[in-house]
């Protein structure tokens, strides 16, 4: 059995990091702090994992026929890249075709119609184990997997691995018995001293691999809900993981509490789904006989042929394609579409939360307080990457209204983000920004019926922001912790290696593209521009069908020039001209092989794992199992208001007009930024002077940190000092009246017991006392004398008995 | 007045004043002596009360065996030849009052007891195996379990059990007591100086 | 004077009395035992004349002679407890053992 296979497999490279986590932290507890076998033992695992994870992805691949080779495209093969092996051919549709026959449906349902959710045979579900039960709802560990699953479990493994190989250089300062932390203060002025955790870290960084694992593995909602928040927690240790600096736990509290506003969202949409729909399973269960006894999530929602959810004409709700066991009622839940809107938008409020999407974005700048290992592993692989998966994976619960609102925000995310990252001047924060604004992208790409777009470039971004991240890493670790990049310049003589590969993901990135340059497709580029290429093009179509939508196009199109701008402004800024700062130059030096062998690694896959774009290997690996109804589009009713959701061949017809234009702007964005900070022919300071206001309002961050601040938090301590008033007044009164009236109680209680309790028995002990003292001289101690006494004794009673009882 | 009447009254009267003469001599020597004539006429009516046995028991036992045994004591314990502890006159006088009042109570206790019928009706003959004096045999039989002083007299099937088990514990009791009384008597090992 | 039940029973009750005053009396060890076979003996008296003049049979005779073997008995003990007594303060006046004085 496949799926059996892929099961044990990705249970394998799910639960090692678990089993590292245990044994590294106690590990750590016992051992030396001056060891490094608890990062050899967390590498180990999620290397481990990764090779399960690539295994997983060929045997799928291997039952699929997608590997099967086309001779056109062999000589791919031999281009040397890592997923080379991994063929190009077009077999998805037959895939599909394979799928649309194998499907489990009611013969009876709605769901039958061929733009219903495929769950075709590439689709593995089931459960693990069956933690609790109650009433009809079954709380239970299952699994899902589908192509996506097995990608994103390649990606987050592979990353990791990196990650993790790259911390052990980074994190060495931690190697030692005493560790000074020169940006945590005691009250007195000095340094903090602290042992180092090395090992701590490593251990959390497991844990992470292992929640992120789960969620990706995850088979129901609630699965998801567990480690969606096992990730939130993973994040606040390793984001306060110098939790002796007030920065550190105030970003790591932040990020948590941000999480928290969403994932009230999350459980609102949580409790409708289950609710309506009876069950948190993606999948469908099926009993021993392999029939279906209760239908899964994604079978549930019917569309019509054109994809559109069928709708009950009357009452506008919408019946659900229960299948069950009952034959007497195939399909009698049904929920109003309202609900149904307030479930998917409760559900992507989660993942607005934990991607850091507009408006609850402000957590991940300031989760840069954590190491740069754990910020690369945040923005790439983990943390914000779950959000957009999420959305991905709920994508068949989603209604038109749900999507626009998904395109919106992703639209405003973008753009902001972006702006900000201009201006910014800490390295990280600005690939922190970049990061936000990429995840709009991806959202928006979701937004617009793009559900392959999003993903794809969910993966590309993965790849080359790691790879952005551990650059970054490793310019702070040359540099001696600076971070500011004004200090910099010049740098790229001093670390050749790291200046190299962060140029390749700022190429990435930008999307910057050489058109027409190989034959084999039309342009030569990085993964950046392909996914993005993709997006904007899924955009363009979604315009051309809804025009009043047009800034959904406008927007990504002008931010894909800020994009280029900022990213090469800081690759200027940083490696180029001249030293800013002689001191740091002077110190700075390249970083071991350890930290640079994962950046070469993440390069190879930054550049050219997106090769071939849309017909490449690793769109067509996400979109093996993609929704049914996603491919066809959705044609509005004209008039209606509707949206129309444009189909695959929508969005091809305008992926050159798109690609075409995204270029021209990630161009001009970087020749502007090279204008600016490549040369010196312009003043950037003097256009800093000039636009001073807009400035300012970029560097606050669109003042959104302010507004959160007089909205919330003044409000709340207003509340607050009411309520300390109250307490103060009211509450400590009353209290202190009782204390008082308790006093006045207690000091008659006092004397009662003086008097009365303590009197009565002191009279007892010394009653008692005296009489035995009076007793005592009878006891003479003479032997003659108690004779005499008995014999007294003896008389006395038979005189009482004889005139007792006389005769 | 006829035989037995008469050495009723002798060993009676015997007993008595021997007893007396006991409470009022002064000397240990003197005490043990009026102590063998009280004891010996105290066999003798147990012989006339047919209790042979006993009786016997009671002049090799008490007058043969404890009697010497307390000779032994106070020469042992003697401090001088004729050493008295003399007990004040007043005292004396005390317990003879105290005595007297209790003899008075015992006697007067004694005359008003009304003995019941059965009892009564017997008391001129006895138990027929009491009555005959040869009491040896059946006090044997009795340690060893069977009664015939009470089996012979009733008319029912049932047997009334004998004095095996006490006959036991009082021999193991005996054993204990000579180990006990050697273990206690036994010359100590004393300080030096201290006697 | 007839030696029916009352005679013995008075006998034995001169006896007892002897014994207990012998006991209250004698400041000399060996005298307060004697007075302790005095007062055993008086018991005696009677357990044999209730044999005798009762249809109780054997029971009287048998509890004589235990009582005289447990005096036998009692009267070795007693003895080493003199014994030992005299070792200890040099005589035997029962007057000086006050040590359970109160």
């Amino acid at each position: 059995m496949v799926g059996e296979t892929l099961r044990n497999l990705l249970m394998i490279a799910w639960l090692l990091p678990l089993a590292g986590f245990a044994v590294e932290i106690f590990g750590g507890f016992w051992g030396s702090r001056k060891s490094r076998v608890a990062a050899w033992m967390s590498v180990g695992c999620i290397g481990v994992g990764f090779l399960c994870s690539l295994s997983a992805l060929l045997i799928w691949g291997n039952s699929n026929n997608f590997w099967k080779v086309t001779h056109d495209s062999e000589h791919h093969a031999e281009a040397g890249h890592a997923e080379a092996g991994h063929a190009e051919a077009g077999h998805a549709e037959a895939g599909h075709a394979e799928a649309g026959t194998d499907q489990h449906k009611s013969p009876d349902s709605v769901a039958s119609s061929a733009a219903s959710v495929v769950l075709g045979k590439t689709v593995f579900s089931g459960t693990l184990y069956s933690l609790a039960r109650f009433g009809s709802l079954d709380i239970s560990l299952d699994y899902y997997i589908d192509s996506l699953t097995l990608v994103m479990f390649t990606m987050v493994t592979f990353i990791a691995t990196c990650i993790h190989l790259f911390a052990m250089g980074y994190m060495s300062e931690e190697l030692t018995e005493e560790f000074v932390d020169h940006s945590a203060h005691l009250s007195n002025g000095h340094h903090v001293h602290r042992p180092g955790r090395y090992y701590r870290f490593f251990a959390f960084l497991s844990l992470f691999c292992f929640s992120m694992l789960g969620l990706v593995l995850a088979g129901n909602i609630f699965q998801v809900f567990i480690f969606w928040e096992l990730v939130g927690i993973c994040s606040f240790l390793l984001i306060g993981f110098y939790t002796e600096r007030k920065s550190a736990c105030n970003a790591a509290n932040k990020a948590f509490i941000m999480n928290r506003v969403g994932d009230f969202g999350f459980l609102i949409g949580l409790m409708v789904l289950w609710t309506f729909f009876g069950t948190f399973r993606f999948g469908n269960t099926v009993d021993a006989k392999g029939e279906v006894v209760q239908a899964g999530l994604f079978q549930m929602l019917p569309r019509d042929e054109t994809g559109n959810v069928l709708r009950d004409a009357a009452s506008g709700d919408v019946k659900l394609g229960a299948v069950t066991a009952a034959p007497e009622s195939p399909s009698s839940r049904t929920i109003p579409y309202s609900l149904l809107v307030v479930a998917g938008l409760g559900v992507f409020a989660g993942c607005v939360g934990k991607s850091a999407q507009f408006p609850l974005q402000t957590w991940l700048p300031d989760a840069m307080e954590g190491p740069t290992p754990v910020s690369a592993l945040v923005h790439s692989a983990t943390m914000v990457a779950a959000g957009v998966y999420l959305v991905g994976r709920f994508y068949p619960m989603f209604v038109q209204e749900v999507l626009l609102t998904i395109a919106y925000v992703g639209c405003i995310t973008l753009f902001m983000a972006a702006t900000i990252a201009m201006v910014a001047t800490d390295i990280k924060k600005v690939l922190a920004y970049s990061t936000i604004s990429q995840l709009g992208y991806m959202m928006l790409g979701l937004g617009v019926f793009g559900w392959g777009a999003g993903l794809f470039h969910l993966i590309t971004h993965a790849f080359f922001k790691s790879l952005m991240f551990l650059c970054s890493g490793s310019v702070i670790y040359g540099c001696h912790h600076e971070q500011e990049m004004p200090k910099m310049g010049g740098l790229w003589r001093k670390m050749p290696i790291t200046a190299f590969t962060m140029l390749v993901g700022v190429i990435a990135i930008s999307g910057l593209a050489i058109p027409g340059l190989v034959n084999w497709c039309s342009v030569f580029a990085f993964s950046g521009y392909f996914s993005k290429d993709a997006v904007v093009a899924t955009s363009l179509a979604f315009v051309k069908g809804n025009p009043t939508h047009f800034l959904l196009f406008i927007v990504p199109l002008v931010t894909a020039g800020l994009t280029a701008f900022y990213m090469f402004r800081l690759w200027f800024f940083t490696f180029a001209g001249k030293p800013r700062d002689q001191h740091i130059h002077d110190h700075c030096h390249e970083s071991p092989w350890i930290m640079t062998g994962p950046l070469l690694a993440l390069s190879v896959f930054a550049a050219f794992c997106a090769i071939g774009g849309e017909t490449g290997p690793l769109y067509r690996l996400i979109t093996g199992d993609q929704p049914a109804h996603v491919a066809h589009g959705i044609a509005g009713a004209v008039g209606s208001g509707e949206l129309t959701l444009p189909g695959h061949e929508a969005i091809h017809a305008v992926h050159g007009t798109a690609g075409t234009l995204a270029l021209i702007a990630a161009a001009s964005g970087t020749f502007i930024a090279w204008l600016l900070y490549g040369t010196t022919l312009v003043n950037v300071a003097e256009i800093k002077r000039q636009l001073s206001g807009l400035h300012g309002f970029l560097a606050n961050k669109w003042h959104f940190d302010e507004l959160y601040d007089g909205l919330f938090m003044q409000p709340s301590h207003v509340v607050g000092q009411c309520c300390v008033w109250i307490d103060k007044t009211v509450f400590d009164g009353i209290i202190h009246a009782s204390a008082k009236v308790m006093i006045f109680v207690s000091k008659w209680d006092k004397l009662f017991d003086e008097a009365v309790v303590d009197g009565f028995v002191n009279l007892l002990g010394n009653s008692t006392f005296a009489v035995g003292r009076s007793l005592r001289v009878i006891q003479t101690g003479r032997l003659r004398q108690y004779v005499m006494f008995i014999v007294v004794g003896v008389v006395a009673l038979f005189a009482i008995l004889f005139t007792t009882f006389p005769g | 007045m006829n035989g037995e009447s008469f050495l009723f009254t002798v060993f009676a009267l015997a007993t008595c004043l021997g007893a007396i003469a006991v409470v009022f001599s002064q000397t240990v020597v003197r005490m043990a002596f009026w102590l063998v004539i009280s004891l010996g006429s105290t066999a003798a009516l147990f012989f006339l009360a047919k209790a042979d046995f006993v009786g016997a028991a009671q002049l090799l036992i008490y007058v043969g065996g404890t009697l010497v045994l307390l000779v032994f004591g106070v020469m042992l314990t003697a401090s001088g030849p004729y050493l008295k502890i003399i007990t004040s006159p007043g005292e004396i006088i005390m317990g003879s009052c105290v005595g007297l009042l209790f003899l008075f109570v015992v006697f007067a206790s004694l005359d008003g007891v009304k003995w019941r019928e059965p009892s009564v009706a017997a008391m001129a003959t006895g138990n027929p195996v009491v009555a005959t004096g040869n009491t040896l045999r059946p006090i044997g039989l009795s340690f060893l379990g069977s009664r015939p002083d009470q089996d012979l007299i009733s008319d029912g099937d049932d047997l009334t059990p004998g004095y095996l088990l006490p006959f036991e514990i009082v021999s193991v009791h005996l054993l204990v007591v000579l180990i006990g009384a050697a273990y206690l008597a036994r010359a100590k090992r004393r300080p030096v100086g201290s006697g | 004077m007839t030696a029916d039940l009352n005679s013995y029973l008075f006998v034995g009750a001169v006896l007892f009395v002897c014994g207990v005053v012998c006991m209250a009396t004698k400041r000399n060890g060996i005298g307060v035992l004697m007075g302790v076979e005095l007062v055993l003996n008086g018991a005696n008296v009677n357990f044999v004349a209730f044999a005798r003049y009762t249809d109780l049979g054997l029971d009287g005779q048998v509890f004589s002679l235990f009582v005289i073997v447990l005096a036998a008995a009692e009267a070795a003990v007693a003895l080493a407890i003199a014994l030992n007594f005299y070792n200890n303060h040099l005589t035997i006046d029962v007057d000086r053992a006050n040590k359970l004085k109160g």
